[in-house]
């Protein structure tokens, strides 16, 4: 019985402060950079200011100021909103397809599809260039959004299939005796029955399509420029700039973390790709 | 019946989408790994566009092959993604463990943990390899300059400053440097992608069966056995999805191997394409080729792994 006493005292006193001594640690950085974002150029790497300081937003006026911070955040709504509903309306009813109405080749397919999602974007990414260039649609929303769109796909539809599959076929059955056909069943039965895991899935691309940087780094200039071209740009100075580089930092990231923290528990309950039986 | 048939026509724009993303580009990259073509050439003007015409047989493969920097790039690549799943798979159930009993503040923990899956990859290591690593401005910089003064302190003590005075002074670490670089970059990757995996597992956790948990607490079964016998058999599958989809992200990794060292000492595969194709196309396409090919390796295992459990 040593053990179990042992263990509870672990419970009362050890896993409190262990647990918030690696949550802490782990969100250290992201402190960090945040309270960076409020000193000064010069003051940012004196170890004399490294907690006490004077605040200062200049960092953060010269951002909306200088580097028209705005834009770059609109075009970041716009395509990851875009790009998650267009992976929803394409992903759902192929979900819907392979959960519900399985035929043999259902699992190879769901496996090709992730496999294409091992395709390095590195190697593909000239002769998209070259295509978009051809087609005139280098530089927009439509391209950004289609590419994060199918970038997404494969992770979307694996993640909403393990979901639907958990529901009972005969709840769906059900639907079809009562004379409801195809889309009435995904609009009045399957969405209402798998909120959960639909929120979820449309948290997590969101969050990818957000934070993308390879594709929307390479595909944009000006005019369709996300956030990560934002920070593409000002990363370059090594060194003396910590408060600035810091302040895009915050406002490139702050957004998605805050949506994270109030979606957290949603995030959680349909992040189980099966996982969990 | 067509009552059958329309629901699994649901499925084609699907896969006509992903098909026409795959081939495409494939194809095109395929082409331009069978010809000579580079952006700028004073001397040979008409390899500056894709033509059948500059056709080069296996001589791109050839040149990549012989590159130095080839072995080196495959090597990092696996040495990079191996690392991170172990690492990030041992943290992870460490920490899902830790954390998926109650106790005072476990919502606030559980929002502070999982806070740097959110954060964008540039702005992860911008962050860290200036801000914390950086030898003398970062907070490693500090930190160690800080140890030192307070050895120097010691070392002035009547009696015992002989004794410190062994000591050896600190030197900071510069990540930038060939032989640390990729340790860097595993360092901000496993930052990331920890909590994902905690995120998994706690889940799975919270459907552990309590009541044979309690048979073998009854049986004297130490925390330890519970933890081998149960915990970790009934983690088995979150395992392998947490591997396999970090794998598919870590291949293809590259803003942060760029950010730390531009590819000086962690140059991987992604990173060696992207340096070839600032000029020359036909090599790069040739390395990307390589690239699908060892993808294509890694998922036969990863896909068998998970593909078994996943239908079930």
């Amino acid at each position: 019985m040593a053990i179990v006493a042992q263990s509870s005292k672990f419970s009362t006193y050890g896993r409190p402060v262990l647990a918030w001594a690696v949550g802490l640690l782990f969100f250290f950085p992201i402190f960090w950079m945040v309270l960076t974002s409020f000193k000064t150029d010069a003051d940012a790497v004196k170890p004399e200011f490294l907690f006490f300081f004077t605040p200062t937003l200049e960092n953060y006026l010269n951002m909306t100021e200088n580097y028209d911070y705005w834009r770059f955040a609109r075009n970041s709504v716009i395509s990851a909103v875009s790009a998650t509903a267009f992976t929803l309306v394409v992903g759902v009813p192929a979900a819907y397809a392979m959960a519900f109405n399985p035929s043999r080749a259902t699992k190879d397919v769901l496996m090709w599809m992730l496999s294409t999602k091992m395709l390095p974007a590195a190697a593909v990414l000239y002769p998209m260039i070259f295509l978009a260039k051809g087609v005139g649609l280098y530089d927009t929303h439509i391209l950004v959004i289609t590419v994060l769109c199918l970038i997404n796909l494969p992770i979307a539809i694996w993640m909403l299939f393990t979901y639907f599959k958990e529901i009972p076929k005969d709840i769906i059955e059900a639907g079809k005796m009562d004379g409801v056909n195809t889309w009435g069943e995904i609009k009045e039965i399957l969405v209402p029955l798998a909120w959960g895991g639909i929120a979820s899935t449309a948290l997590l691309v969101f969050i990818f399509c957000w934070n993308e940087a390879y594709w929307t780094v390479r595909l944009t200039t000006i005019d369709a420029a996300t956030l990560s071209k934002l920070i593409e740009g000002n990363r370059a100075p090594e060194g003396l700039f910590f408060g600035r580089l810091s302040a895009v930092s915050t406002a490139a990231v702050g957004p998605i973390v805050v949506l994270g923290w109030f979606c957290q528990k949603q995030l959680v309950q349909g992040l189980t790709f099966g996982a969990v039986k | 019946m067509s009552d059958r048939k329309l629901p699994r026509l649901l499925q084609t724009p699907a896969v006509l989408l992903l098909l026409v993303w795959m081939l495409i580009p494939l194809g095109m990259t395929l082409y331009f790994s069978f010809i000579r073509y580079v952006l700028n050439s004073l001397r040979r003007p008409e390899w500056t566009s894709p033509s059948l015409s500059n056709w080069r047989g296996f001589g791109n493969y050839e040149f990549v092959l012989k590159s130095k920097d080839f072995l080196l790039a495959i090597q990092n690549s696996l040495f990079i993604v191996c690392s991170i799943l172990f690492l990030t798979v041992i943290l992870g159930v460490l920490i899902a463990v830790l954390i998926n009993k109650t106790f005072p503040g476990q919502g606030i923990v559980r929002v502070l943990l999982i806070s740097p899956f959110f954060v964008m990859p540039a702005v992860n290591a911008v962050l860290w390899i200036n801000m914390i690593l950086d030898p003398v401005l970062g907070l490693q910089g500090i930190a160690v300059a800080g140890i030192n003064e307070i050895m120097d302190g010691l070392r002035q003590m009547p009696v015992l400053g002989g004794f410190f005075s062994l000591w050896p002074e600190f030197e900071p670490v510069s990540f930038r440097a060939t032989q640390t670089s990729a340790i860097a970059v595993i360092m901000m990757v496993t930052w990331q992608w920890t909590p994902f995996a905690v995120l998994i597992f706690m889940t799975s956790l919270q459907s552990e069966d309590q009541q044979q948990k309690e048979a073998a607490v009854l049986d004297g079964a130490s925390t330890w056995s519970q933890f081998r016998f149960l915990t970790l058999p009934h983690l088995g599958r979150p395992i392998a999805i947490v591997v396999m989809i970090q794998a598919i992200f870590h291949l293809s990794l590259y803003a942060e191997i760029e950010i730390v060292s531009r590819g000086n000492g962690n140059k991987n595969l992604p990173y060696l394409i992207g340096e070839f194709a600032n000029n020359n196309i036909g090599a790069a396409s040739a390395t990307g080729i390589f690239a699908v090919i060892l993808a294509n390796i890694v998922a036969i295992f990863l896909l068998r792994m998970v593909g078994k459990t996943l239908m079930e």
